[in-house]
C-alpha cells in the first residue's frame, strides 16, 4: 500500500464508528454514505479539520448516517434539520456544517423551513435523501411520492401528484442546487465536494432507492444523464421540468443544475464576520503556540 | 398622596408619549409611578389608555377610581366618565387646535400645570427631547390652558428608575453575555426582541467575565445577534444549534409559540443543551385576548413537552427581579446544561414600574464542566437515546440508566436553587393571615395590603417549588390564593406539593389587572367570611 493511501484508510478509520449498521441490506443508504466519507477524508487531507465539520440529522431512514459518521453532530427532531442547522451556523459561523434530511422531512414536516433557507442563504450543506418513501414508518407516501402509490395509509393508491423539489428550490432562491444518484458514488462524491465548497446554501438531493417500499418508483437509472455545471436560471428551470417524479418518462439530469453567487448569511451579520475572523485568529495562534512547544 | 390619571386616545396618537413625558419629570421630582397600559390588538384607531399612577410612596398599581382623564379624543371621555372621582379634572384635546403631532406636548404641559409642578421643569425636558419652536409652544400652551389643581412638591427620594418588564429581561440577558436571542414575534413577548435588537453591535465595557470556554466571549465585546426566525419550530431548534456551539441562547415567545416550540423543548432535555425561554403570557385559549394579561400559562410552562426530563421556572414580579431572575435562569441552565423558563406575562412586561433599589449583584453565568464545545473535539448531541458518546442506544439498561440521571440532575438543580430567593415574604412577617401569589400580582398585592394584617408570600421559583412554602402554610390561620387565572393554577400545584388545600382563592380572569383598592376589597371580604 502506498502512503497516500495508508493515509486515506487512517483517516477513514476514524471517520467510521463502531456502532452497528442498521440499514437493510443493499440500502443506497450505504452508498451516500461512503460517499460522504470519501469526500470528507478528501476534504480533511486538503486542510479541513475533521473537528470542524458538524452534521445535523433529521429522523427517518436517513438519519442513521448520525450514527455511522464520526463527526460532531445534532441528531435532531423529524423535520427540523435546517433550523438546528442554521442555529448552529449563527453560533459558529466556522463550522462546516451538513444536514442530511428524508425527502419526508424536509418535504413534509419541515417544509417551511426549506423555502427560508434559500433566503437565508447560509454557508450550509442540505443533503436530502430521496426514497419517495416514508421508509422507517412502513411506507407511506410523502410529498414526492408517485400518483397511485398503493400503500397501507393510502389503500386507494396516493391520489396527488408529486412536488418537484427541484423547481420549488430554484424558486426559493437557493444558491446550489444538485442532484445525484446514490448508487453512482464516485459522483455524489464529486457534487458533494463542490456543495460544500460552495460560498451558500448548497441542496443536494440524492435519489435513493428503497429496497422494500415503493419499489415501482426504483430503477430509473436508465433516464439518469449527467449535466455539465449550470449557471444559467433559464437553463436550469428546463432541467428542472425534464422528470417529474411521477412517472418514469423523460430524462433525469443529475449535475449541478444551478450555481450563483449570492451574499451569504455569514457576510450578511457583521457580528458572524466579526465572531469568524476572530475564531480564525484564535485558531491560528493556538497553532504557533503548539508549534513552537 | 395617591393619584391617579388616565390618559386615553386612538392608537397612534401618541398617549404613551404624554404618559413618559409627564413619569420622567415625576421620577425626577421623588416620586414613584405605575403606568398602565391597555390596548385593543390594533395599530391606528381604536381605544388605548394608560392610567398614569402617582405617590410618594411606593407603588406599583392603579387605583380604579380615576383624578382626571387626559382625553385625546371624545371617546375616552364617554367610556371612563363613570369614574371619575367628584371634582375629577378632564384635559379635552378639543381645547387644542391644529397642533398635529405636538398635541402630546400640550397634553403633558396641561397635566404638568395640573399636578402643580414647576413649568421650567417641563420647558427644560422638552429643550433637551426636542428643541423645536413648535414643541415648545405646544407645551406652553397646554401649561397656560389649565389652573394648579394639585400641589406636587419635591421629595426626598433619590435615583428612581422607571422600568417595563421587558426591559428587566433583556437587562438580566445582558448581564448574563448573552449571544443569541432568537424569536418569531409575538405580543407580549416582542417587546425583549425590540430591546436586545437595539444593543447590539454596542460595546458593552461594564461586564467582564472570565470565561474561557465560551468561544464568544472574546475581547469583552457585545456579540450579541437577535434573529427573526420563520416560525416558533424553528425558533427553538436553531436556538439549541447554537447552544450547542456554546453560544448563550434566549429565545422569546408567548403561549401559542411556546406550544409549538414544545417538542423542542423536549429535545432539550434528552440532548441536554442548555436553554433558557422567555414566556410572556396572555389570556387565551388559541389567540385569546391577545393584547392583554393573564397568569393561564403556568400549566404549560410546568409541564409543556414530552417525556420526563428537570426542568426549572422562574417568575419575577417586578422587573428588577425581571433582571435578577433572569441572570439566575441563565446560571442554572449554564452550570446543569438544562432548560430554564422564565414566566412572565403582558402586565409585567409592558407596564412602567419605578424603584429606587438597586438590582443584586450580577452572577457569572459559566459552562458546566463537562460541556464540550464542537470544533476543539467531536462532540454529538441527539434526540435519541444515547450512550456516553452520544450514539443512539435502545438498550433496556442505559435507558433507565439515563432516566435516573435526568432525575438526579433535578435533585441537584433544587440544592442550588435553595441559594436563591425562590420565596420571598412582604407585609407584617408576624401575621398569622396569608396571601400567596406569585408574577405580576405582586406589586398590587404589596400596595392593596398597606396597612393590613396581612403577611405576603411571593412564590418566585415555580419548579423547583420552595420546601418553606408548607412552613409558611401551617405558621397561617387564614390563607387566600390570588392568581389572573380561572383554577388557580399555584395554588394546585402547591396542594401536590403539600397536601395542603387553599380555601379561600382571589381569581381574576377577564384578562385586566387587578387594581388595589378593588383587590383590598375582595381580601377585606375574605376575612369577614372569617368573622362569620
Amino acid at each position: 500500500m502506498s502512503t497516500k493511501n495508508k493515509l486515506k484508510t487512517k483517516l477513514r478509520i476514524k471517520l467510521g464508528t463502531k456502532n452497528e449498521d442498521t440499514w437493510c441490506p443493499g440500502c443506497p443508504n450505504h452508498n451516500i454514505l461512503e460517499s460522504t466519507k470519501r469526500v470528507l477524508t478528501k476534504l480533511i487531507g486538503k486542510g479541513y479539520k475533521q473537528e470542524d465539520f458538524a452534521m445535523v440529522t433529521g429522523i427517518g431512514c436517513h438519519a442513521k448516517i448520525f450514527d455511522y459518521l464520526n463527526i460532531s453532530g445534532i441528531y435532531g427532531l423529524h423535520g427540523r434539520v435546517l433550523p438546528t442547522a442554521l442555529g448552529i451556523k449563527l453560533g459558529n459561523p466556522n463550522l462546516t456544517v451538513l444536514g442530511f434530511a428524508g425527502d419526508g422531512d424536509t418535504y413534509a414536516e419541515g417544509m417551511a423551513h426549506f423555502i427560508h433557507a434559500g433566503r437565508y442563504n447560509a454557508n450550509m450543506t442540505l443533503v436530502v435523501h430521496d426514497n419517495q418513501s416514508f421508509s422507517l414508518t412502513t411506507g407511506q407516501s410523502t410529498p414526492t411520492s408517485q400518483q397511485g402509490y398503493k400503500n397501507k395509509a393510502k389503500p386507494f393508491g396516493e391520489f396527488d401528484k408529486p412536488l418537484n423539489p427541484i423547481k420549488l428550490a430554484l424558486a426559493s432562491g437557493m444558491s446550489f442546487i444538485a442532484r445525484c444518484n446514490a448508487r453512482d458514488v464516485a459522483h455524489t462524491e464529486r457534487i458533494l465536494e463542490k456543495a460544500i465548497r460552495h460560498k451558500g446554501f448548497s441542496f443536494v438531493e440524492i435519489i435513493q432507492d428503497c429496497l422494500i417500499f415503493n419499489l415501482e418508483a426504483n430503477n430509473k437509472d436508465g433516464l439518469m444523464y449527467k449535466i455539465s455545471d449550470n449557471k444559467n436560471k433559464k437553463k436550469a428551470e428546463q432541467l428542472a421540468e425534464e422528470w417529474d417524479y411521477n412517472n418514469k418518462h423523460g430524462r433525469i439530469p443529475l449535475g449541478v443544475i444551478y450555481q450563483e453567487k449570492k451574499k451569504t448569511l455569514e457576510e450578511k451579520w457583521p457580528q458572524l464576520a466579526a465572531l469568524s475572523k476572530t475564531l480564525r485568529k484564535r485558531k491560528i495562534s493556538r497553532k504557533r503556540k503548539t508549534e513552537i512547544k | 398622596m395617591r393619584l391617579n390619571i388616565l390618559i386615553g386616545g386612538k392608537a397612534g396618537q401618541g398617549i404613551n408619549k404624554v404618559s413618559e413625558i409627564v413619569s420622567m419629570i415625576l421620577i425626577k421630582q421623588g416620586y414613584f409611578v405605575f403606568n398602565y397600559r391597555d390596548y385593543p390588538s390594533l395599530i391606528r384607531g381604536g381605544h388605548n389608555f394608560n392610567i398614569l399612577s402617582v405617590s410618594e410612596e411606593k407603588i406599583g398599581s392603579y387605583q380604579s377610581k380615576l383624578d382626571g382623564i387626559v382625553a385625546l379624543d371624545q371617546k375616552t371621555i364617554a367610556l371612563h366618565k363613570n369614574k371619575l372621582k367628584k371634582g375629577g379634572f378632564v384635559v379635552d384635546s378639543k381645547d387644542f387646535e391644529n397642533l398635529g403631532r405636538n398635541l402630546n406636548l400640550a397634553l403633558a404641559g396641561a397635566l404638568i400645570k395640573i399636578l402643580g409642578i414647576d413649568n421650567k421643569i417641563l420647558m427644560e425636558e422638552i429643550k433637551k427631547e426636542f428643541n423645536k419652536k413648535e414643541a415648545l409652544s405646544a407645551a406652553e400652551k397646554g401649561l397656560a390652558s389649565q389652573k394648579n389643581i394639585f400641589n406636587i412638591k419635591k421629595q426626598n427620594n433619590n435615583n428612581i428608575t422607571l422600568m417595563t418588564g421587558s426591559q428587566g429581561i433583556a437587562q438580566g440577558a445582558i448581564n448574563s453575555r448573552i449571544d443569541r436571542y432568537i424569536a418569531y414575534p409575538m405580543t407580549p413577548a416582542t417587546g425583549v426582541m425590540h430591546e436586545l435588537a437595539a444593543s447590539q453591535l454596542k460595546n458593552d465595557k461594564t461586564i467582564s467575565h472570565n470565561n474561557n470556554k465560551n468561544i464568544h466571549q472574546h475581547n469583552h465585546q457585545n456579540n450579541l445577534l437577535v434573529f427573526q426566525a420563520e416560525n416558533e419550530i424553528a425558533v427553538v431548534n436553531a436556538a439549541l444549534g447554537a447552544s450547542f456551539t456554546g453560544a448563550k441562547t434566549i429565545i422569546g415567545t408567548s403561549g401559542g409559540g411556546f406550544d409549538l416550540m414544545c417538542e423542542g423543548i423536549s429535545l432539550q432535555g434528552q440532548s441536554e443543551i442548555p436553554l433558557v425561554i422567555y414566556l410572556a403570557a396572555r389570556p387565551g385559549p388559541g389567540t385569546g385576548v391577545p393584547t392583554y394579561s393573564s397568569q393561564a400559562d403556568l400549566n404549560i410552562a410546568l409541564r409543556g413537552g414530552h417525556g420526563e426530563f428537570p426542568r426549572i421556572v422562574i417568575a419575577p414580579g417586578d422587573p428588577l427581579e425581571c433582571i435578577e431572575k433572569t441572570n439566575e435562569a441563565f446560571y442554572l441552565s449554564e452550570k446543569f446544561n438544562s432548560l430554564s423558563v422564565i414566566l412572565s406575562d403582558k402586565h409585567l412586561a409592558e407596564s412602567w414600574f419605578s424603584s429606587d433599589r438597586k438590582p443584586n449583584k450580577i452572577l457569572n453565568v459559566k459552562s458546566s464542566r463537562n460541556r464540550k464545545i464542537p470544533g476543539k473535539r467531536i462532540v454529538k448531541a441527539s434526540s435519541y437515546e444515547h450512550d456516553e458518546m452520544g450514539y443512539t442506544t435502545e438498550s433496556a439498561e442505559i435507558a433507565a440508566q439515563k432516566a435516573k440521571g435526568r432525575l438526579l440532575k433535578y435533585e441537584k438543580i433544587q440544592k442550588e436553587c435553595d441559594k436563591f430567593e425562590m420565596i420571598k415574604i412582604h407585609g407584617k412577617k408576624k401575621s398569622k393571615n396569608l396571601i400567596i401569589g406569585w408574577g405580576s400580582t405582586k406589586t398590587v398585592i404589596l400596595d392593596a395590603i398597606k396597612g393590613l394584617d396581612y403577611k405576603f408570600l411571593q412564590v418566585l421559583y415555580l419548579m423547583p417549588l420552595s420546601d418553606k412554602i408548607r412552613e409558611e402554610m401551617k405558621k397561617a390561620k387564614k390563607i387566600i390564593l390570588i392568581e389572573e387565572n380561572m383554577t388557580g393554577q399555584l395554588g394546585r400545584i402547591i396542594r401536590e406539593k403539600t397536601s395542603l388545600k387553599i380555601k379561600h382563592r382571589i381569581l381574576k380572569y377577564d384578562g385586566r389587572t387587578f387594581s388595589s383598592d378593588v383587590l383590598r376589597d375582595e381580601i377585606l371580604k375574605v376575612k369577614n367570611e372569617y368573622k362569620k
